[in-house]
């Protein structure tokens, strides 16, 4: 520390005094390091030897500031609007790119991550598939582009042990998994191919957080068993916590994926693994995917009556995992852009209609001798605390803003963990502060070169340069056009959102709780002591006052699974496999219809004794799978066979409403139902519904503890609303509706003040004029006209441009609509009217300031 | 003659009371010791460095010493002039304050 004092001393002090202070210091270091750095910081203050030169460039510096800041306070209208401006626009764009930054810009945080791909199965129709373990080990043995790959399918089980037990989304995965992403474990080790084998796959690695919160980061636990669904399995690795894992998210754990080809799940028709594949350095990915799509196609042919598929598909990885997300953030970031144009547009609106009035101060300043070099300078500096100013709200705003983004984004978005306040972000603020300055800076600047002295002084005022009129009136137009841009948007995603929610679902989400139960170890090996667990959950629950009904059901509508079985028509079996109809699988208890409120269309619901019946199988179809299967002919009869022709038959008792399983966007598929005693192999997790009387949210806690009761060593986990979960699956469109409308808010605002502004002067400039019109006999009802038939103009001009914009806008959002088009007429003529309306009364106060005019007044007194 | 400041009185009377070798620190003590008030080494040298230009101190230049990091001395002491200059000052606040009713007995 002395030695740091000594350099500064010596540095800033003269020579002389200098050697004795620090001759003082060393004798009296004994006094205290505070000690020390006191005296130093005085001596420097009363002792420093100022360079005269620096010291004369900062004085004038400090005192350009001091004067920007003064003529800031001068003017606090200009001053707010500018300074809030800059903040909104810079801080919005820093906070939209500080999300698409890691979201969608850079490369997956893997190893040559531009060489990973995703393969898929292609449908004749072109839609495409995850593919079947068969084709997957073919794939590999004869591609010559693909340098490794493995396959995944998701894997979710409930640990045991170690404290409550808990359910944990993982990956089956193959033991090349982790060798073609490019990550190893960074405690104990990989799979090993042998592990990769049926009976010899009781072997997991955990995810960082899982090994942590559950097993408190004890390295002694490679090597160990854990308790998985009551099996024990050995854990040999543990990832490190910088693994991303972009493939599934949520996978907390991974097995050995141990499938041989013969097993029935191996099947070349089975949809159940995803492919990852590394690209070799010197293959394209093009050329990978004709690759992929030839072998592929080859094996279709090889094996007719196994692929519903025709050939292969291979994408990348980083376009993949974006995918989902990519339209919304590509339209935030077009809305943010136009924002950040429009307020530009408008700061140089308000600054030049300020240079206006200090003409009269510059042409002084210059006449009195003033460089033209000491005006830039001024009035950069100006430019650069307001843009300043302007950066350390826009900060603020970004540091609030990225947060509650990232609260509102769907929880499947990849890499939300990174999204964070970055360098790159920073970067994007600083460019636009220093851009805003120079443009700032320069605009009344030009005005003030043009500026002739002389006519000026003498004039004051009497002539408003025609030329920088044009470049205003064209600055408000390009606001009022951008603007309505964003109000279209926003209204488009609006009327979207609106007719989404009045999508039947199917059922009645009102007052509707559900929860998932398990029933895992080894007392619930069989199937009837399932069972019975579900009865004993269903009867605590209904015993609840304020619930009025309660179903389990395997799965319900929006819940994300796909759990699919081919409905099989043993009087009229399909071709080929591709044919058969595949359904969601619904194994009820039977009054599930009841308590989701699903109608019935035709025949009956399941009764309770049905349940138990275990000779006369029973089931019902959704009116699409009907349709599908037998089209005009009454089903109440039939007989299907679900997951193929060697199931049992089942007979049709009942047809139930449609319902959106996969989200209200999405098209109708066919369900098909069953009573839960009478389905073979029971589920380790079900749904519980609940129908309340009153508030479903109130009662959540309450049925939580109740259905803990009945089994405390089963988890209970996901308990929502219904309502709750429709909204969360429209969570990108409300994202994009609130940043949109926010936007679009912004943005009229935006334009009244701009619009207001050159108004404002414009009657200001044409003060003269007025009064001479008035005298020679214009009304104030003329003179109203006048000035709103000129702010209707730029209306009128920055409505039509708008719209042309609109339709290159448009493509991007489209992806964001539904049920209506892009160019949806009542939309565009609502926002055509608001923004007539908005502007209208932006004309209003100038109009009504220039009807009061006192013309005598004036004419007189100049 | 010039009217000295406050600090210069204290300033100049600390360094006839320190006599020989009255430097910054033993100067910044004596000032400590008897007036409780605490002045930085900076403010004592800026103010020897006027009260020289004014001719009322002189100083000399000694030794460098090991415990200064080999660094010297520079000691002061007050001319006839500064011992006149302080006088004048005392005997002119004296005045000014006499038969005052301020609760304070000039001695």
């Amino acid at each position: 520390m002395i030695r740091w004092c000594v350099w500064l001393l010596e540095r800033y002090v003269s020579p002389e005094i200098a050697d004795h202070i620090v001759g003082d210091l060393v004798e009296q270091q004994h006094r205290g390091t505070l000690w020390v750095c006191r005296e130093t910081i005085a001596a420097l203050w009363y002792l420093r030897a100022r360079p005269p030169q620096r010291d004369a460039f900062v004085h004038s510096l400090l005192a350009d500031v001091r004067v920007s800041a003064r003529l800031l306070r001068r003017s606090p209208t200009f001053a707010i609007v500018s300074i809030l401006t800059l903040s909104l626009a810079i801080g919005a764009t820093t906070a939209i790119f500080s999300v698409i930054d890691p979201v969608l810009l850079q490369s997956l945080p893997y190893p040559h991550a531009d060489r990973l791909a995703i393969v898929w199965d292609r449908h004749g129709d072109g839609s495409r598939d995850d593919i079947g373990f068969a084709t997957y080990r073919d794939l590999v043995a004869q591609s010559h582009a693909l340098e490794r790959a493995a396959v995944v399918g998701s894997w979710n089980v409930t640990v045991t042990g170690h404290g409550e037990p808990e359910r944990v989304s993982g990956d089956r995965v193959s033991w090349t998994y982790f060798t073609t992403l490019g990550a190893r474990p960074a405690l104990g080790r990989d799979f090993r191919p042998d592990e990769d084998i049926p009976g010899h796959n009781q072997v997991v690695i955990l995810s960082d957080g899982l090994w942590r919160r559950r097993f408190g980061a004890d390295s002694s636990i490679i090597g160990q068993a854990v308790s998985i669904d009551g099996d024990p399995m050995t854990v040999v690795g543990v990832m490190p916590a910088a693994f991303a894992n972009v493939v599934s998210s949520n996978a907390e754990i991974w097995r050995a994926l141990g499938y041989a080809v013969t097993d029935p799940w191996a099947c070349r028709t089975c949809h159940s693994l995803r492919m990852i594949a590394r690209i070799r350095s010197n293959t394209s990915l093009g050329a990978a995917a004709t690759e992929v799509d030839q072998i592929m196609a080859r094996l279709a042919k090889e094996y007719p009556t196994e692929y519903a598929s025709t050939g292969g598909m291979l994408t990348s990885l980083q376009d993949e995992v974006t995918a989902s997300i990519r339209p919304a953030l590509y339209a935030l970031t077009g809305a943010v852009l136009l924002v950040l144009v429009i307020a530009a547009a408008n700061v140089v609106n308000l600054q030049l209609a300020r240079g206006l009035k200090r003409d009269e101060e510059f042409a002084v300043r210059l006449a009195l001798g003033a460089g033209h070099g000491r005006l830039v300078r001024q009035l950069l500096t100006e430019g650069l605390l307001l843009a300043t100013l302007g950066g350390v709200g826009a900060l603020l705003i970004a540091v609030v803003g990225i947060p509650i983004l990232v609260a509102h984004l769907p929880p499947d978005v990849p890499r939300l963990d990174a999204i964070h306040l970055d360098l790159r972000a920073f970067g994007v603020t600083g460019a636009a502060v220093v851009a805003l300055a120079v443009i700032i800076g320069i605009a009344p600047l030009r005005r003030g070169r043009s500026t002739d002295l002389g006519i000026t002084l003498r004039s004051s005022r009497r002539l408003a340069s025609p030329g920088h009129h044009g470049t205003r009136a064209a600055l408000v137009v390009g606001e009022i056009a951008l603007s309505m841009m964003l109000l279209i948007s926003a209204g488009l995603v609006a009327r979207s959102l609106t007719r989404l929610l009045a999508v039947n679902l199917g059922l009645d989400p009102t007052h509707l709780l559900t929860l998932e139960f398990a029933a895992v170890g080894p007392q619930y090996q069989d199937d009837a002591a399932v069972y019975r667990r579900h009865n004993r959950v269903r009867a605590a629950v209904l015993a609840i006052p304020g619930v009025t009904s309660v179903a389990v059901s395997n799965q319900i509508p929006l819940g994300g699974n796909v759990d699919m079985y081919g409905v099989v028509d043993p009087a009229n079996p399909a071709a080929n496999a591709a044919l058969v109809p595949n359904g969601d699988r619904y194994v009820v208890s039977p009054d599930y219809f009841s308590t989701v409120r699903i109608p019935i269309l035709q025949g009956r619901a399941f009764a309770a004794a049905e349940a138990a019946d275990t000779v006369n199988d029973v089931a019902l179809v959704s009116a699409a799978l009907a349709e599908r299967l037998w089209p005009g002919v009454d089903p109440i009869g039939k007989q299907i066979q679900l997951g193929g022709a060697t199931q049992p038959k089942r007979t049709v008792i009942g047809v139930a409403g449609n319902v959106h399983h996969h989200g209200l966007d999405a098209a109708v598929t066919f369900q098909w139902y069953v009573p839960d005693g009478q389905w073979a192999g029971a589920d380790d997790f079900d749904r519980l519904v609940v129908r309340t009387a009153g508030d479903p949210a109130a009662l959540a806690a309450t049925v939580r503890q109740v259905v803990t009761a009945v089994d405390p060593t089963q988890p209970v986990l996901n308990v929502a609303t219904m309502d709750h979960i429709v909204a969360v699956s429209t969570a990108q469109r409300r994202l994009a509706l609130a940043v949109f409308g926010a936007f679009a808010v912004t943005a009229l605002l935006l334009v009244v003040a701009g619009l207001y502004g050159v108004l404002a002067a414009s009657v200001a400039e044409r003060t003269k004029e007025l009064a001479i019109r008035s005298a020679l006999g214009a009304t104030p009802q003329d003179i109203v006209r006048l000035v709103i038939g000129q702010g209707g103009r730029f209306t009128t001009a920055g409505i039509a441009l708008g719209l042309a914009g609109t339709f290159a806008l448009t493509r991007f959002l489209r992806s964001l609509l539904f049920g209506i088009g892009p160019m949806d007429p009542a939309t565009l003529i609502g926002v055509a009217v608001l923004l007539t309306s908005v502007t209208l009364a932006a004309c209003l106060v100038p109009a009504s300031r220039a009807a009061r005019l006192n013309p005598s007044g004036i004419l007189r007194g100049d | 003659m010039s009217i000295l400041g406050e600090l210069e009185q204290i300033v100049l009377a600390a360094v006839i009371r320190v006599g020989d070798s009255a430097y910054g620190v033993p100067v910044h003590d004596e000032i400590l010791r008897r007036t409780r008030r605490v002045l930085t080494l900076g403010t004592i040298y800026k103010t020897l460095a006027r009260l020289e230009d004014k001719g009322l101190v002189s100083s000399t230049v000694g030794e460098s010493r090991a415990q200064r990091g080999g660094r010297r001395t520079r000691c002061y002491a007050v001319t006839p002039v500064g011992r006149e200059a302080l006088q004048a000052s005392v005997r002119t606040l004296r005045r000014m304050v006499a038969g005052l009713d301020i609760g304070w007995e000039p001695t």
